[in-house]
C-alpha cells in the first residue's frame, strides 16, 4: 500500500493482506482515533469534576490578616524557593533564579545543540531535565507540608476522632449538673458549638466514646489544629472539671 | 445543495487546499498509540488543546453570570455553585481544567525535550510553546483572584507584594499590577480584563503560530 493511500477505501477484510506502511492520513483514520483518546480523557475528567466540587471560601475580608494564604499549587515551587532567600538576598528568589529559569527554558534549543535527539546521546540535557523537574516536584511538595503544618493540618490531627457531623438539635448531653459542663459552655462551645455539634473546631458531642479521661486531658493540655492551650481555660482544675464531664458524653449522638 | 454552496465559496475563496493539506497529511506510525501503545507520550499537546478547548467553553459559561466588582463578585460565585443549572459543574470544570492544562501542558513539554523535538528546524516553535506556558500561567495567576474569597484576596496580596520586591521597578510593577497600593476595586477589575481580554488574545495568536509551523515544518521523525 503506498504512502498516504486512504485506508477507507479497501475493504475491511483486505486491510490483512497488505502490507501496512504505518502511515495514516490524518482525516479521518488518525482523527478518529485522536477522538476516542479525548473522549477517554474527557469522560475521566468529567468523573473528577462531579466527585470533586470546587468549595468557595468565605468572602474576601481585607482587615483579617490572621488568614494565612498560599498560592495556587503550581506556583507552590517559585513560592517555596523565596523562603531560602530571606531578608536582603530575596532579590535571588525574587529574580535571579526565575530569570534564570525562564532564559534557560526559552534558549533550551540553543543551549543543547548537537544534532543527536535520543535522550541517551545527550546526558547532560537529559540529566539537568531529570534533575529541574525533580527539584520543582520536591519543592512542590514542601511548601504544601510547610503550608499545612503552618495552618495545624498536618498529620498528627489525622489520628484525631472524626465525629459524624450531626445537627444540634440531635445531641443530647448528660451530667449536666456538673461543674465541667458550666466551663464547656462558656469556653468550649464558641468553637465546638454549644452541643459540641463542631463550628470552628470539630465536632466533639461523643468524644468520651473515643478518649478516656488521659487521652482527653492530655490533648486539651497540648492541642493541636490551632486550639489554644488548655482550650482557653484559666486553670489546670478547671481543665479537670471540663474532660471529667466530657468523658461522660460517650452516647450523646450521632449514633454512638 | 451542500455541495453547491460550498462549490460556490471554493470558486471564489479557494478553500479546498487549506482544509485538504490538514485532512490528507499522512501520520506517522512512530506517533500512532494504535500502532504503538508507548506512542500515548505524543497525544499529551493535543490533550493539552482539548483540555485549553474546555477551559475557554466554560469560562464562556461562567462570563455570563459572574460580575467582576468586589461587592458582587463573590456572590455572583456563590450563585453560580448554588443556583444555576450545573453551575457548579462548570465552574468545577474551569477549576480543575486549570489545574488540569498545566499538567498536561508540563507532560507535553517534557516529552517534547526527551525527544529532542526542539532540535533545529524547530527552534521557534519552542519558544512559541514555552511563550503559551507563561501565558497559561498568567491565566492561573489572574483567575485565582476572580472568585473573591479569602484564599483568592490574600493569595494576590502575597503574590503583589513578592512583585513589589524586585528591586527598582518592583514598587512600579506592583502598582501595575494591583492599581493602586493594595489589592482592591481595581485589581479585580483589572484581573479580570487581563483574564478575559488580553491572555486569550494573547493565547489564540500564539496557538495558531504552534500549530501553523507543526503544518509547515511536519513532526519530528521517529528517535
Amino acid at each position: 500500500m503506498a504512502e498516504g493511500e486512504r485506508i477507507p477505501g479497501t475493504p475491511r477484510y483486505r486491510h490483512s493482506l497488505q502490507v501496512h506502511s504505518g502511515f495514516e492520513p490524518f482525516f479521518p483514520n488518525f482523527l478518529l482515533k485522536e477522538w476516542i483518546v479525548g473522549a477517554v480523557f474527557l469522560f475521566a475528567f468529567a468523573l473528577w469534576i462531579v466527585f470533586n466540587p470546587v468549595d468557595l471560601g468565605p468572602k474576601a475580608n481585607p482587615d483579617d490578616t490572621t488568614f494565612i494564604p498560599i498560592p495556587d499549587w503550581y506556583f507552590l515551587f517559585l513560592y517555596q524557593i523565596l523562603k531560602y532567600y530571606p531578608g536582603s538576598q530575596i532579590v535571588v528568589g525574587v529574580v535571579l533564579v526565575p530569570l534564570i529559569g525562564t532564559l534557560l527554558l526559552l534558549f533550551t534549543p540553543w543551549l543543547d545543540v548537537s544534532t543527536e535527539r535520543h535522550p541517551y546521546k545527550r546526558p547532560i540535557a537529559t540529566a539537568v531535565m531529570v534533575l529541574v523537574t525533580f527539584l520543582v516536584i520536591w519543592l512542590t511538595n514542601e511548601a504544601r507540608v510547610q503550608h499545612l503544618a503552618e495552618t495545624g493540618q498536618l498529620s498528627s490531627n489525622a489520628n484525631l476522632p472524626q465525629l459524624k457531623p450531626v445537627s444540634a438539635s440531635q445531641i443530647k448531653f448528660s451530667d449536666t449538673n456538673m461543674p465541667g459542663y458550666k466551663l464547656f459552655e462558656s469556653t468550649c462551645a464558641t468553637c465546638h458549638g454549644s452541643k459540641g455539634e463542631g463550628h470552628i473546631g470539630p465536632p466533639i458531642y461523643a468524644i468520651g466514646h473515643f478518649w478516656n479521661e488521659q487521652q482527653l486531658k492530655d490533648f486539651v493540655e497540648n492541642p493541636s489544629g490551632g486550639m489554644p492551650p488548655k482550650g482557653g481555660l484559666p486553670s489546670d482544675k478547671q481543665v479537670d472539671q471540663v474532660v471529667a464531664w466530657l468523658v461522660k458524653q460517650s452516647h450523646s449522638g450521632g449514633g454512638y | 445543495m451542500l455541495k453547491k454552496a460550498y462549490d460556490w465559496i471554493d470558486e471564489r475563496l479557494n478553500v479546498t487546499p487549506l482544509w485538504r493539506d490538514v485532512a490528507d497529511h499522512d501520520v506517522p506510525p512512530h506517533v500512532n498509540p494504535a500502532i504503538k501503545m508507548s506512542a500515548f507520550i505524543y497525544c499529551f499537546g493535543g490533550l493539552t488543546f482539548l483540555v485549553i478547548t474546555t477551559q475557554i467553553l466554560s469560562g464562556m459559561f461562567l462570563a455570563m453570570y459572574y460580575t467582576p466588582d468586589i461587592n458582587n463578585a463573590w456572590y455572583s460565585v456563590k450563585y453560580i455553585d448554588d443556583q444555576v443549572l450545573l453551575g457548579q459543574v462548570v465552574r468545577g470544570m474551569h477549576f480543575w481544567g486549570a489545574s488540569l492544562v498545566i499538567v498536561m501542558m508540563f507532560l507535553h513539554m517534557l516529552r517534547v525535550f526527551f525527544t529532542g523535538a526542539y532540535k533545529k528546524p524547530r527552534e521557534m516553535n519552542w519558544v512559541v510553546g514555552v511563550l503559551i506556558f507563561f501565558v497559561v500561567l498568567a491565566f492561573g495567576f489572574t483567575g485565582y483572584l476572580l472568585p473573591w474569597d479569602q484564599k483568592a484576596y490574600w493569595a494576590t496580596s502575597v503574590g503583589a507584594q513578592i512583585a513589589g520586591s524586585i528591586p527598582w521597578i518592583g514598587p512600579w510593577i506592583q502598582t501595575l499590577l494591583l492599581g493602586g497600593h493594595y489589592v482592591g476595586a481595581l485589581t479585580l477589575s483589572r484581573f479580570f480584563a487581563i483574564h478575559v481580554f488580553f491572555l486569550p488574545a494573547a493565547l489564540l495568536v500564539l496557538l495558531a503560530l504552534h500549530f501553523i509551523m507543526i503544518r509547515t515544518q511536519h513532526i519530528s521523525g521517529p528517535l
